[in-house]
C-alpha cells in the first residue's frame, strides 16, 4: 500500500547512500545545507498534525539514520554469522571511535555503548554498592544525589547503595532557579550533610541536565567541589546532553560520563555511551550481564551481551553524516534549538501571564514554562491529567511537571495566584513555532472554558 | 491501531541501496481458516532474504525470522517512531502482557506472573546467578555451598558462574558428561555422581544449573530425570539454561518441574533478535525475589513488570510473538508439525553424512532435537578449538557452508578416534541441497588432502 511506502523510512533514505561503509568523520562535499523540506521528509514518519514538544523522553531519529539502521540489520538477518565474525566488531569500533572524538575523549577503551543512561546508572552503582560491601567505602559514608535524579537512577541507588550498607543524601534543586550559584550552595550544604555522621561522601551523582524540572545544572563547579571536597567518584548523568549542550569529557573530568544518543543527537532507540575516566584502571566495573567477554573491560563486555539487535550501535557514523548537513553542524543545530526555545518559552510565559523557571541561560533545548495558576494543578495526578487532555484533545505532546509550594518568599506567583504547574518544552529541527502557538492557544483555551486540571477529560 | 498480528497489508521493502536485497512479505494472504498449510514456494518468499549462496545449516547459533514477523516487528516500531509517548502510556505494556500470555500457554506455565520477557538467555543467567550472589553476600547461602553446573555449559554462563558465584565464595562443581553419549543413563550417572561430591564435604547444594540442549556439543540432556533427582538429593533450587528449547524440544514447565527456566525464542520460534524468556515458578510471599540489574522506576513490582521496561529501548522483538505464533500456524501440526519434521529431516541428514563420511553420530536420534552432531573425517586432522574455528570459516569462505564445528578432544588411551563433529541443524527453510553440499565440501577437502594444519599457515 503506497500509504505505507511513504511513511516506513526503512523505505530507502532520502539520499541513497550506503551510510554503514563510510568512514566516521569524513565531512561529506557539503554543496548546500539540507533544506526545510528535506527536513520535513526526513521526519515525515511523525504523527502529522501533531504538536511534538517533548523531544526530551523519546528522542527523535530520521529517516536516513533508520534506513542505515535497516540496512545493518539486513545484512545480520541475511547471513548472521558472518555478520558475526565479520562485521559486528568493526562496526561497533566504528561508533565508539565516532563518539570518543566527538566527546574529546582520550581513548577510545574509555568509551563504552550501552542501551540507555538507566543501564549506564545500573552499571555505576553497582560498582559502587560493591564497594560498600567489600567495605572500600564505610557503612557510615554517603552518597549524594539531587532530588529530582531521574526516578529509575533513584531506584537504582535504593536498589544497589542502601543495601549495601551506604547512606543517601538528597540535595533539594532550587525551582524555579535564578543562577548557578543558588544550585552550587545548596550542594555545598548537601555535602556538609553527608558528613554528618564522621563519614565521608564517596560518590557524587550529578545531573548535567536535570530531567523534571528541566534546568542545566553547573557540572564543571559541582565537580570542582567535589574534589575540594574528596569526593572519591563522580557519575554525571548527561542522559540530554549530547546534542544540546556542548560535552567534553576531559573538561567536565568527571569520573564516568553517560549520554542518551537517541534524546537530541538523531540515534533510533537506544543507545547511550558510557564514559569511564581512565577505565584501565577500573577493575571492577562490569557489565551485569555476563557473557565471553567478561574481563576484558567494559567496553567489550557491553559490545556482546548475548545475541542482540546491536543495529542502534553501529548507526554512530550515519548520524555523524546528518548532523553534518546542516550549517553549523550540531552546534548550529544545538544554537538554533536553543534559541527557538526560549523564543518560544518567553512567548508562551507572555502569553500567559507566568515565566520562565530558570534562565535562558540555565537551558539548553528544553525550557520550563510556568503554567497558569488558574489552571489548580494540585498533585502529580492533575499534571498528568493535564497532559493526556492535551493530548487527546488537543494534538500536543508535553510532558507536565507539579511542584507544591515551599512555603517560602520564592514560591511563584502570577496575578490569580500560586503557579504550581510547568510544562517543559522541547524544540528539536522538525519543530516549528506552530507546535507552540498550538499549545498556547490550547491553555488559554482550557482557561476560557472556565476548567481546571480535575475537571478535563482524558478520554 | 495496527495490531502487530494484522497481516492484511501487502508490505514490499525494497531497498534501493547499493543493490542490497530485499525483504517481501509473501504477496498472499494468509488462509486463517482454510485447511491448506504453507506451500513450500511460500516458505522460500518467507526466507528469501537469507543469502542464497550459503548453506544454512547452523540455526542454533543466530535462529531465524521469517518476512512476515519481520514486517510485523516494523510496523510496531514504526508505531512507536510515529508518536512514541502515547506507545509508552498506551500500548507497550498491554503488547508485552500479550506476549507473556502467549508464552505461558506455549510452555504451560501455572500464572502468567511466572513468565518474564527479558533479551536472551544470557541475560536470564545474569539475573538468577546474580541473586544467587546476592544470597552469598546476605549470608543466606554460606561460603563453600556449592553450585553445579554441566561442563558443557554456555559459555557466557560459565562466566557468569565465575562473576556471580565463584567470586561471591560459592564452590562450582562441573559435571562432565561423555561425548559421544549413548543414552540418558549415562548423562545420570554422572550427574549423580557430581552430587554426591558437591555433598561430601557437608556443605549445601544451592543450585544446579543443567542445560536443556547444550550448545556444544549438542545433545539433549534429560532435564526432567535430572531435576527429579535433584529434589531427592536436597538441592534447593534448579535453573534449566534451555536457550535452543523452545521450538526445537517439547518444554512443558509443569512436567519438568524446574524453579527457574529459560529459553530464546530468537532462536527456533522465529521471533527476530532478541526475546527470551524466563519462567521462576511462583514462590510463597515473603521470598526472595529475582531482580533485573537494570532498575527502573518499576523496581520491586515483580521481574516481570521490571523485565518490561528497563529504560527507553526498542522492545518490538518482544511485541511480535502474536506474529510468530501466527506463522507457525500455518504450518501442519503448528509448532509440533515443525518440530518433528525438523527432528526427522536433520537426522535423516545427519545418517546421510556419517554414511558419506565414514563417521557416526555424536549422540543417538532421540537424544537431539532439531540439531545432531555428526563426526568428521579424521584426515581433516582437527587437533584443537583453533582448528574447529579454522575449518568453520574455511567452509564458509570457500564453499559457501555456514555449520558450527566442534573439538572433541581425545580421551586417555583413544587413538585415531574422530576429533571433530559438525553441529547441522535442520529449519523450515532448509532444503535437502544444503546438506548435499556439505556433504561433497567435505569430502573434497578429504579426496584433496586438505588438513587444517594447512590453515594455519
Amino acid at each position: 500500500m503506497p500509504q505505507d511506502d511513504d511513511e516506513d523510512p526503512r523505505n530507502g533514505a532520502v539520499e541513497a547512500n550506503d551510510h554503514a561503509h563510510q568512514s566516521p568523520l569524513k565531512k561529506p562535499r557539503l554543496t548546500r545545507p539540507i533544506s526545510e523540506p528535506d527536513i520535513l521528509q526526513e521526519f515525515s514518519h511523525h504523527q502529522q498534525g501533531f504538536a511534538r514538544i517533548n523531544n526530551g523522553s523519546f528522542g527523535s531519529c530520521p529517516r536516513s539514520v533508520l534506513s542505515a539502521q535497516n540496512t545493518w540489520h539486513l545484512r545480520f538477518l541475511q547471513q548472521p554469522d558472518e555478520f558475526f565474525f565479520n562485521s559486528l566488531r568493526k562496526g561497533i569500533l566504528e561508533s565508539r571511535a565516532a563518539v570518543k572524538a566527538l566527546i574529546n575523549a582520550d581513548d577510545v577503551d574509555d568509551v563504552s555503548l550501552v542501551d540507555n543512561a538507566t543501564t549506564a546508572a545500573a552499571i555505576v552503582l553497582q560498582q559502587v554498592g560493591r564497594q560498600f560491601a567489600d567495605g572500600s567505602f564505610r557503612k557510615n559514608d554517603a552518597v549524594i544525589m539531587f532530588h529530582c535524579a531521574f526516578p529509575a537512577v533513584k531506584k537504582s541507588i535504593g536498589a544497589y547503595i542502601g543495601p549495601a550498607g551506604g547512606s543517601v543524601v538528597e540535595v533539594r534543586l532550587p525551582f524555579p532557579v535564578r543562577s548557578n550559584e543558588e544550585i552550587i550552595a545548596e550542594f555545598k550544604k548537601g555535602l556538609e550533610r553527608g558528613k554528618i555522621n564522621g563519614g565521608r561522601v564517596r560518590f557524587a551523582m550529578i545531573d548535567h541536565i536535570t530531567s523534571m524540572p528541566s534546568v542545566v545544572l553547573p557540572v564543571r563547579e559541582l565537580i570542582r567541589v567535589c574534589r575540594e571536597e574528596g569526593v572519591d567518584q563522580v557519575f554525571v548523568d548527561g542522559a540530554h546532553s549530547i546534542g544540546s549542550v556542548p560535552v567534553d569529557v576531559k573538561e567536565i573530568d568527571a569520573d564516568f560520563y553517560v549520554s542518551n544518543l537517541y534524546k537530541w543527537f538523531f540515534a533510533p532507540p537506544a543507545v547511550a555511551f558510557l564514559h569511564c575516566k581512565n577505565s584501565k584502571g577500573l577493575v571492577d566495573l562490569h557489565h551485569p550481564v555476563v557473557s565471553q567477554e567478561y574481563g576484558k573491560g567494559l567496553a567489550l563486555e557491553s559490545s556482546w551481551v548475548g545475541n542482540r539487535d546491536y543495529t542502534p550501535q553501529l548507526v554512530v557514523p550515519s548520524i555523524l553524516e546528518f548532523v553534518n548537513r546542516f550549517e553549523g553542524g550540531i552546534k548550529g543545530i544545538m544554537k538554533r534549538n536553543h534559541d527557538g526555545v526560549v523564543k518560544m518559552g518567553t512567548m508562551l510565559a507572555e502569553s500567559w501571564g507566568t515565566m520562565l523557571g530558570s534562565p535562558p541561560e540555565m537551558c539548553a533545548s528544553m525550557i520550563m514554562v510556568g503554567l497558569p495558576s488558574r489552571l489548580c494543578v494540585t498533585s502529580d495526578d492533575d499534571a498528568m491529567s493535564l497532559r493526556t487532555h492535551l493530548r487527546v484533545y488537543h494534538r500536543i505532546e508535553v510532558p507536565t511537571y507539579y511542584q507544591a509550594l515551599r512555603n517560602e518568599d520564592r514560591d511563584p506567583k502570577d496575578k490569580d495566584g500560586f503557579i504550581t504547574g510547568y510544562v517543559r518544552i522541547s524544540r528539536q529541527i522538525y519543530n516549528t513555532d506552530e507546535d507552540y502557538h498550538r499549545l498556547k492557544n490550547a491553555i488559554n483555551q482550557i482557561l476560557e472554558d472556565g476548567k481546571i486540571c480535575s475537571m478535563l477529560p482524558v478520554e | 491501531m495496527d495490531s502487530p498480528t494484522t497481516n492484511n497489508h501487502n508490505h514490499i521493502h525494497t531497498h534501493h541501496l547499493n543493490g542490497a536485497s530485499t525483504i517481501s512479505q509473501p504477496s498472499k494472504k494468509p488462509k486463517l481458516l482454510s485447511s491448506s498449510f504453507i506451500t513450500p514456494a511460500e516458505i522460500h518468499e518467507e526466507f528469501s532474504h537469507h543469502d542464497p549462496s550459503v548453506a544454512r545449516i547452523n540455526n542454533g547459533s543466530f535462529g531465524c525470522c521469517p518476512a512476515s514477523v519481520i514486517a510485523a516487528q516494523h510496523r510496531s516500531q514504526l508505531h512507536y517512531l510515529r508518536q512514541p509517548d502515547n506507545f509508552y502510556f498506551n500500548e507497550l505494556k498491554k503488547g508485552i502482557l500479550q506476549s507473556r500470555t502467549i508464552i505461558k500457554d506455549l510452555v504451560n506455565a501455572k500464572h502468567v506472573d511466572e513468565i518474564s520477557i527479558v533479551d536472551n538467555a544470557t541475560t536470564a543467567a545474569a539475573i538468577v546467578l546474580q541473586h544467587t550472589a546476592w544470597s552469598f553476600h546476605e549470608g543466606t547461602f554460606q561460603k563453600g555451598d556449592v553450585v553445579l553446573m554441566l561442563h558443557y555449559a554456555y559459555g557466557a554462563v560459565k562466566k557468569s558462574m565465575e562473576a556471580y558465584v565463584t567470586r561471591a565464595g560459592g564452590h562450582v562443581i562441573e559435571v562432565p558428561l561423555p561425548f559421544p553419549v549413548a543414552s540418558n543413563e549415562e548423562i545420570v550417572r554422572e550427574f549423580r555422581k557430581a552430587l554426591e561430591r558437591g555433598k561430601s564435604e557437608g556443605k549445601r547444594i544451592r543450585l544446579a544449573v543443567i542445560d536443556h540442549v547444550t550448545s556444544m556439543p549438542c545433545v539433549v540432556i534429560p532435564v526432567k530425570e535430572l531435576v527429579q533427582i535433584c529434589r531427592e538429593e536436597g538441592v534447593e533450587k534448579v535453573f534449566i539454561d534451555a536457550a535452543h528449547s523452545i521450538g526445537c524440544v517439547d518444554v512443558d514447565m509443569e512436567e519438568i518441574g524446574a524453579d527457574f527456566y529459560t529459553s530464546n525464542l530468537h532462536k527456533w520460534f522465529f521471533c527476530p533478535p532478541s526475546i527470551a524468556f524466563l519462567y521462576t515458578r511462583k514462590i510463597p510471599k515473603g521470598g526472595s525475589e529475582l531482580h533485573h540489574p537494570v532498575v527502573s522506576h518499576e523496581y520491586g513490582n515483580g521481574l516481570a513488570v521490571e523485565s518490561a521496561w528497563i529504560g527507553t529501548r526498542d522492545y518490538s522483538a518482544q511485541l511480535v510473538v502474536p506474529a510468530a505464533l501466527e506463522f507457525v500456524n500455518r504450518f501442519q501440526g503448528g509448532i509440533e508439525g515443525i518440530k518433528k519434521r525438523n527432528h526427522d529431516a536433520v537426522v535423516e541428514m545427519g545418517e546421510m553424512l556419517a554414511q558419506s563420511w565414514g563417521t557416526h553420530l555424536g549422540s543417538p536420534p532421540d537424544m537431539c532435537g532439531s540439531m545432531i552432531m555428526v563426526g568428521l573425517p579424521t584426515s581433516l586432522g582437527i587437533a584443537c578449538d583453533d582448528d574447529a574455528l579454522g575449518l568453520r570459516v574455511h567452509l564458509r569462505e570457500q564453499f559457501g557452508v555456514e555449520v558450527p564445528i566442534y573439538y572433541r578432544p581425545p580421551r586417555d588411551g583413544e587413538v585415531g578416534c574422530v576429533t571433530g563433529y559438525a553441529r547441522i541443524s535442520h529449519q523450515v527453510y532448509n532444503k535437502v541441497d544444503d546438506y548435499h553440499k556439505f556433504r561433497d565440501a567435505v569430502n573434497q577437502l578429504v579426496n584433496n588432502g586438505f588438513t587444517c594444519a594447512l590453515l594455519s599457515g
